[in-house]
């Protein structure tokens, strides 16, 4: 259970040792890698939650998605359009659904164990 | 307990391998948060403003440097202007001086300008012999003919500049008789007369006490004349003015 919180702890830390300019250009594809991670978490959080994870989904979701809102990015920059902002806002809206129903596994668990 | 039914209901296997996707996505996200927070530090610390306003910050520094660029194709042909009017400053310069020389010239020339040099002095004077019974009082007098030949023989000796009684003898300057007093320069004068002449001294002198000259001639008659060479004489402006009513200048309006 401590895994999550170490390998958190791991990559800031890795993050301060090795000190990693992003390059300007790439700031979005960072804001995207970063989304895409937090979204990746909490859906593996939420289906631990209801006992369905399943390390395939979880991987392949996180690396998939990360690869498409990067191809978004991509197409974006070529068409010098901010596409990357749907895969931003999908992300969001996917974090923000996450977030509430963990919070109800979490409300309903606790109702349970309270019982 | 649901943790209790989930694990009897799963193996230990899915949550450890849980925990360890669950960590390596957070590893990898604490990474690029700290990266992503850190490289905004940098840009703020060193441009001070945040990195949302780089791309409008981009789009001026082209256009900026698009300006720059024509600003220094401008540049070279500035300064080969520049180059031009130094060149023709140079030479105006040049024209200006040698005008500023000419004006000088003619100045002296025309008598506006003090001169000094070595020269002579000429003092006339009427005559001291009592005029003899009979004889006409003019003869002892000086008349203005006799001034205007001593000025002419000056002129002809080379003299470079005259003033007769501190008045320049310029161009327009007549010598003229007006009843017992002579004028000059609209001035009237009276005997004795001084005449100061800057050129060649010895010149002068010479050519003034030639047989047959002027100087011999009053001499002669009894005037006294007195000739006298200096390292340094001074001839004053002249204090008149020009004026021209009728004449101009052919081919000007």
């Amino acid at each position: 259970m401590w895994l999550p919180i170490i390998g958190l702890a791991l990559g800031i830390a890795l993050g301060f040792l090795f000190s990693v300019e992003i390059p300007l250009g790439y700031v979005k594809y960072t804001a995207i890698a970063i989304l895409a991670a937090i979204d990746t978490t909490l859906g593996g959080l939420r289906a631990q939650l209801e006992d369905r994870f399943d390390l395939m989904i979880f991987l392949s979701g996180f690396v998939v998605n990360a690869s498409f809102a990067a191809l978004l990015a991509g197409i974006g920059d070529l068409l010098g359009l901010d596409i990357y902002l749907g895969a931003v806002i999908a992300f969001s809206i996917r974090i923000f659904d996450n977030i509430g129903f963990i919070r109800r596994d979490l409300i309903a668990r606790h109702m349970k164990g309270g019982r | 307990m649901p943790s209790e039914t989930r694990s009897g209901r799963t193996p230990p296997l899915p949550v450890a391998r849980w925990s360890a996707a669950l960590g390596l996505v957070l590893a990898l996200a604490g990474y690029l948060v700290v990266a992503q927070v850190r490289t905004e530090w940098q840009i703020r610390r060193t441009l001070r403003i945040p990195s949302t306003q780089l791309e409008e910050l981009a789009f001026l520094l082209r256009d900026q440097e698009r300006g720059r660029a024509a600003l220094e194709s401008q540049v070279g042909e500035l300064r080969g202007r520049l180059a031009a009017y130094e060149k023709a400053a140079a030479e105006g310069r040049t024209a200006a001086a040698k005008i500023s020389r000419d004006l000088q010239e003619l100045r002296a020339l025309a008598g506006i300008t003090a001169l000094v040099g070595p020269g002579i002095t000429v003092e006339l004077n009427d005559s001291t012999r009592p005029p003899r019974a009979g004889e006409d009082p003019n003869k002892t007098i000086l008349h203005y003919s006799d001034i205007q030949g001593v000025v002419a023989e000056l002129w002809a000796a080379g003299a470079e500049a005259i003033a007769l009684n501190g008045e320049r003898i310029v161009g327009t300057t007549g010598i003229s008789c007006v009843g017992t007093t002579i004028l000059s320069n609209t001035k009237r004068m009276a005997p004795p007369y001084l005449i100061t002449a800057v050129g060649e001294s010895r010149q002068l002198v010479r050519a003034l006490r030639r047989p047959g000259g002027q100087v011999e001639l009053l001499t002669a008659f009894g005037f006294p004349v007195k000739v006298t060479s200096h390292e340094l004489v001074e001839v004053p402006a002249y204090r008149g003015t020009f004026r021209f009513e009728h004449a101009s200048v052919e081919g000007k309006e």
